[in-house]
């Protein structure tokens, strides 16, 4: 019994963890209806900055913190007026892949100059602790928990009976009307990113203190949790957030009792898709409300798609097949492999976050799908690439469809956020399910490519099937894309209330694009697998569904040439760079940045 | 001029008592509304009256709260707006919602969409398996059918003169406001509906659009087509409408014929009433009806 | 029209640019043709991502051993240099730099990675090209079997995790072990083996929790092994991760003595763990303590260049290099020659081993020995003998 009370005490005291990043994300989301991705790596910054504070100036705690805030709330200043004020009129996706450019940035240059190493921050509170039933609280604990209330009080009041927090209430419920009414919706923003990042660098500090530990890659999983948080409790919605945020501590203290430890995120994860599905509008959400109509004159209004000439298109792939006679060197052949391996993934991507609008962040999730599927086929029954890598593609398409069909009903963020939770459970259901895929030790011996007892075993056979395989599925996809589907797709994605008015149903046509882009994904996963000849859960993970998605970005969403140019810019060019390893994630994020705020169309867009 | 007719098989909507509630507003109080096949009904009422949220629940776009709604003879009280274009109901929006990024030509080409050979919904999977099949080896059938629906669209703009025809390949959000609601138009015509709903079709128009929409109009109501439509401008209402609904705070306040109705001392009043507000709020007011 | 004619000359220009810059760059990263002035060991392993603390301590070994090597003379008149490649311990990367290393044929052998998952995945394509893949901390028992081009003188699992069980169970007087261990395939085959031979040895694994390597909270976990009443934890870890949950231990009233396998040993889980991990048991087959002449020597000059104390990762590091270079040296500087040479060298002075040599069929090292050790006053030291006091 007392070992239930102990459970409840730590979900709280990790819950009011979590609580201080998500009110940040809901103040934030509240006023600019924008998912701030890169609020963990501020968080991460604010433990940076306190630690310097404390260890290399020697500062009293009480300075650090005050010190940690003010860094942190200039640093929101400056995402706010640099990375995000510039994207004002752009397309409602531009600011959420700006946030994860920043965060990339962020945790790079961090890491750059810091090191990757957890470093110790000290604490100088009393050591006194506390014991309630089997559970102990340390100062800590109690000084977070102070931080936590204080903080919301302190907004409560600020939000109720200042004359700043009635302008940031009224520019999150009315933008232009506020607007209209002469409030400064720019100061209010800045003012706003000013103290959800104060608060979340606060946060970063404290954390650092409570397990005397940070390091530069604290920030994604912060970022993690803080949006599921966000989600539950109401985006936007503060108290919401609180209380979301509690309840996901609770929910994964008890996952933790009744599973294991390896359950934890798992269970954060299932909760955050429970809810899309069943209350989207978060904890204390109003009964259905109909999606608003777009107002005349909000197109993206682009300019046309660079139309290639199919000459051209021909030469190129003819090149591409000739380059095995030209440069024999095994190295940039396996480097070009990867990178068409890396095309079918952004083929995929592009047809449903382009084509279809639906922004998906989690589609290396389908990469492990077709991977496994492959591997384990060849492996537990010995059959042959030639066949089981058809079949990871459809099995692909089967279970990528299915898994996201439920989120179908969601439009804008939530849809992104529902697939990035969806990309999350695909990995830690491979991570768990010990007796399907080996859990963690992953798949070794996964046979060479071979055709039907003919072996791959060059590398020039093996460029020239993965070629041909990307050829012959984005010559697919370009005829879907010519035919009724690819008319239907775009109206989806362009007004989708409008095209069911027309008899469009817009379940069935997702779920054809995501059952098509699974299949090109799960045939490259499938590839994949026997090139690498070894698999883990994470061999494709949240990283890789970024990097998709830049790609496709850089291609020009929506566009089969662009996905592949992108593919091979993003995975191939890089090799040449390898010097500049360290600042390959930096150099992505600094990419996807400078993308969306001067070319959100891409090389070829065709949005 | 037909009246309401009592005969079943004439009538296309017949609504009863539908209500819809927003939280503690009502939106829409026990309306009842008929439509026979082949008239032309307007909707009118002052700003918030309920009208537009009318449309919404008899286009499946939303749900009422108590009462129903039969199409043709059967009802389709909750029906997805997807079903209710399958089965010949066609509707245009307040605000001309028009698919931006795409084509004029492919505009038009989804108004079709429902009624289709190629898009049929066939069995759960299988269905949806089938349709891509035909998309990709695109048998003769499916050829066929695609070229001669685009001949078919292509006739369809024809009937716009010189507004739509030259721009068939533009993206629609390059077009001028009143060519993308007559782009709606054309979408809602392809569909072949039984009924054409139309939400303010000529907001925002200027006098002489506002003339060759209510030509347009006109000429859809000689060719038999049953109209159902919003609209503020009163003199519009009256050439066209065989009857008038006057909503006024989601209730009907008067029903008839357009004589009738606009000497009806409750609509007089309803609008006097509002009428200064009317008045200083300005002549095209795009408010949620 | 024209301008719609420009556009479609502007989008094919850019195309064929863009093909050109490819073939040109990618002929421009062919490696030299005339080899350099030194000797080339190509090294893969984590320079970034969350392992790149553990590529950052090799390095410091590596230049350490060939600051020693190339003072004195080098290798037959030639220096010794390593090309360190970042793979983020990632297969996909691991596999991408094999093919690199193969191609350039400077390259006399490969060191790394540092994950045996990444380390396995490459190890098909040194097989076939014949290039020696040297892992000196990838410890899967497997590495080895793909192929006789796979070395190591990382101490596989099978003859660790027994050697620690042999600790807690006879030395220490642990009789019912709690086991958390990291959710990766090191840390599942360890606890595997480590559970085995602890029964073996007669004692009982109460509980068995595997946790992931981005956790941070465990008191849950904690909560859920003590209901299980184990009168001991043994930790199968890394350094930051076995720091946070000893701490959280403590803090949480969990006093049962906690024993951690020899991959934490390391200055930073006594930085990360504070006065909390005072009497945590561990064990290493490198401890500065040890009075070998080569490891004092080593770590003499470690502390001199680095003002830090060495741990196992640097160790080992150094170890390989030193080895490598007598390889070369005795053997010859192709690659066959360094492969043959794998199989005959011995007696080569080494920090972890004293002198060793591979056997020949499991080609990995025999006989690797361990220290006990505890923590003690913020420092690690030998073990005194002493068993542990066991919880109520």
């Amino acid at each position: 019994m007392t070992a239930w009370f102990d459970y409840t005490i730590n979900g709280l005291i990790v819950g009011n963890i979590y609580a201080l990043l998500a009110v940040g994300l809901a103040l934030i989301f509240g006023v600019s209806h924008l998912i701030n991705f890169a609020h963990g790596s501020v968080y991460m910054v604010g433990g940076f900055i306190g630690w310097l504070c404390l260890t290399r100036l020697g500062l009293p705690l009480p300075v650090a913190l005050v010190a940690t805030i003010a860094g942190c709330a200039l640093l929101g200043v400056v995402i706010e007026r640099i990375g995000l004020r510039p994207l004002q009129g752009a397309a409602r996706i531009a600011p959420l892949l700006a946030t994860i450019g920043i965060s990339f940035v962020l945790d790079q240059l961090a890491q750059i100059v810091f090191g990757p190493d957890p470093r110790p921050v000290p604490s100088s509170l009393p050591e006194w602790t506390l014991s309630l039933g089997g559970a102990t609280l340390g100062s800590l604990d109690l000084l977070i928990a102070a931080i936590g209330i204080g903080a919301a009080a302190v907004l409560y009041v600020f939000l109720r009976f200042t004359r700043l927090g009635w302008a940031v209430r009224a520019t999150a419920q009315d933008r232009d009307a506020a607007q209209q009414m002469g409030v400064n919706v720019n100061a209010v923003n800045q003012a706003v990113f000013a103290i959800a990042c104060g608060l979340g660098g606060l946060s970063g500090l404290l954390v650092g203190m409570y397990y005397n530990s940070i390091d530069p890659a604290m920030g994604f999983q912060a970022t993690l949790k803080g949006v599921v948080a966000l989600l539950i409790g109401g985006l936007g919605n503060v108290p919401g957030a609180i209380a979301g945020s509690l309840l996901l501590g609770l929910v994964e203290s008890y996952g933790v009792a009744l599973f294991g430890t390896s359950y934890r995120d798992l269970f954060a994860f299932v909760l955050l898709l429970a809810f899309l599905v069943w209350r989207p509008n978060g904890l204390f959400s109003s009964s259905r409300r109909l999606p608003p109509e777009p107002l005349t004159g909000t197109f993206l209004s682009n300019r046309k798609a660079v139309r290639i000439p199919p000459r051209v298109i021909v030469a190129v792939v003819a090149l591409a097949f000739v380059v095995p006679f030209v440069t024999p060197s095994a190295y940039v052949l396996q480097t070009l492999t990867n990178g068409w391996i890396y095309g079918l993934l952004a083929l995929s991507l592009t047809l449903v976050a382009g084509t279809v609008g639906q922004i998906s962040l989690g589609h290396a999730a389908l990469l492990l799908i077709g991977a496994y599927a492959s591997a384990l086929l060849s492996v537990n029954l010995g059959w042959s690439p030639a066949v089981t890598i058809p079949l990871a593609g459809l099995i692909t398409a089967a279970i990528g469809t299915l898994l996201v069909y439920p989120s179908f009903r969601l439009r804008g963020h939530y849809v992104s956020i529902a697939t990035l939770g969806i990309g999350e459970i695909i990995g830690l259901v491979v991570l768990n399910w010990d007796s399907l895929t080996r859990g963690p030790v992953g798949i070794t011996g996964i046979a060479p490519l071979s055709l039907f007892g003919w072996q791959l075993t060059g590398v020039r056979a093996v460029y020239w099937f993965t070629l041909a395989v990307l050829v012959l599925l984005a010559l697919l996809q370009v005829r879907l894309l010519r035919s009724h589907l690819g008319r239907t797709w775009r109206a989806i994605r362009e007004d989708d209330v409008a095209a069911r008015a027309y008899g469009v149903r817009p379940n069935r046509y997702k779920a054809i694009a995501f059952a098509c882009g699974g299949l090109a994904a799960g045939i490259g996963g499938g590839i994949a697998a026997h090139l690498y000849s070894y698999i883990n859960y994470q061999s494709f993970d949240s990283q890789v569904s970024i990097l998709a998605l830049t790609m496709v970005i850089l291609g020009g969403l929506g566009s089969v040439v662009g996905a592949v140019a992108g593919a091979i810019a993003l995975i191939s060019l890089p090799e040449l760079f390898r010097f500049a390893a360290d600042y390959r994630m930096l150099i992505y994020g600094v990419i996807l940045l400078l993308l969306v705020r001067f070319r959100p169309q891409g090389l070829f867009g065709a949005v | 001029m037909t009246s309401s007719s009592s005969a079943g098989a004439d009538i296309l909507f017949d609504v009863r008592r539908v209500t819809r509630r927003f939280g503690g507003l009502v939106a829409v109080d026990e309306v009842n509304l008929s439509v026979a096949r082949g008239e032309c009904v307007s909707v009118i009422g002052p700003n918030g009256a309920g009208k537009s949220t009318l449309f919404n629940l008899l286009t499946g776009i939303d749900t009422p709260d108590s009462g129903s709604v039969r199409f043709g003879g059967e009802d389709v009280t909750g029906m997805a707006p997807e079903q209710l274009a399958a089965r010949g109901v066609a509707r245009t929006f307040q605000h001309g919602r028009v698919f931006g990024n795409l084509s004029v030509l492919d505009n038009v080409l989804i108004g079709a969409h429902a009624r289709l050979a190629m898009t049929r919904r066939g069995w759960p999977v299988v269905g949806a398996f089938a349709e891509v099949l035909r998309a990709l080896i695109g048998p003769a059938p499916v050829r066929r059918e695609e070229a001669e629906l685009r001949d078919e669209v292509k006739a369809l703009l024809a009937r716009f003169g010189t507004r739509l025809a030259p721009r068939i390949d533009e993206p629609a959000h390059s077009l001028s406001y009143a060519n993308r609601r007559r782009v709606e138009i054309a979408r809602a015509l392809a569909l072949r509906p039984r009924i054409l709903l139309l939400d303010e079709p000529t907001a925002g128009m200027n006098e002489s659009e506002t003339a060759e929409m209510l030509e347009l109009i006109l000429e859809l109501k000689r060719d038999g087509l049953t109209i159902l439509l919003i609209e503020h401008k009163l003199d519009l209402v009256m050439r066209l409408s065989d009857r008038v609904l006057v909503l006024d705070d989601g209730r009907k306040i008067a029903s008839g014929l357009p004589d009738e109705v606009r000497n009806d001392p409750a609509v007089i009043e309803a609008y006097l009433g509002h009428r200064h507000v009317g008045a200083q709020a300005g002549r095209n007011e795009t408010a949620a009806a | 029209m024209s301008n719609l004619w420009n556009h479609k000359r502007g989008a094919a220009r850019a195309l064929l640019q863009l093909a050109g810059a490819l073939t040109i760059a990618f002929g421009g990263a062919m490696p030299a043709a005339n080899a350099a002035d030194s000797y080339w060991v190509g090294v893969t392993g984590p320079l970034s991502g969350q392992d790149a603390q553990y590529g950052e301590q090799w390095k410091r070994g590596f230049d350490l051993a060939l600051e020693q090597i190339n003072g004195n003379g080098g290798i037959n008149g030639r220096s010794l240099d390593y090309d360190f490649e970042d793979s983020r311990s990632d297969p996909r990367q691991a596999v991408a730099i094999a093919q690199k290393f193969v191609d350039d044929k400077r390259i006399l052998l490969e060191l790394g990675d540092l994950s045996s998952g990444a380390s396995m995945a490459a190890s098909p394509v040194y097989q076939r090209a014949g290039l020696v893949q040297f892992g000196f901390t990838n410890s899967h028992p497997d590495f080895t079997k793909g192929g006789d081009y796979m070395w190591s003188t990382a101490i596989s699992q099978a003859e660790e995790q027994p050697m620690l069980a042999r600790y807690v169970t006879k030395g220490l007087g642990f009789k019912k072990i709690a086991v958390l261990y990291l959710n990766t395939d090191w840390g599942r085959t360890s606890k595997d083996i480590f559970a085995k031979a602890a029964t073996a040895n007669g004692a009982q694994v109460v509980a068995a929790e595997a946790y992931q390597p981005n956790e941070k909270d465990f008191r849950a976990t904690l909560t859920r092994v003590r209901s299980a009443e184990p009168d001991s934890i043994v930790l199968i870890s890394y350094y930051s991760d076995g720091a946070q949950i000893v701490r959280q231990a403590r803090t949480a009233g969990v006093h049962t003595p906690i024993a951690a396998v020899g991959s934490v040993y390391s200055p930073k889980f006594l930085d990360l763990g504070g006065p909390a991990v005072n009497g945590v048991y561990t064990e290493s087959n490198f401890f500065p303590g040890d009075p070998r002449p080569e490891v004092q020597s080593f770590v003499q000059r470690y502390r001199a260049k680095y003002g830090a104390e060495p741990d196992t990762f640097a160790a080992r590091a150094y170890d390989a290099m030193i080895l490598a270079s007598e390889v070369i040296r005795r053997y010859g500087a192709d690659r066959t020659a360094v492969h043959d040479g794998f199989a005959k060298i011995n007696d080569v002075p080494s920090v972890i081993f004293g002198k060793f040599k591979f056997d020949p069929q499991t080609r990995r090292v025999a006989g690797a020995r361990n220290l006990d050790l505890v923590v003690k006053d913020g420092k690690f030291a030998l073990w005194d003998g002493v068993s542990a006091v066991h919880a109520q």
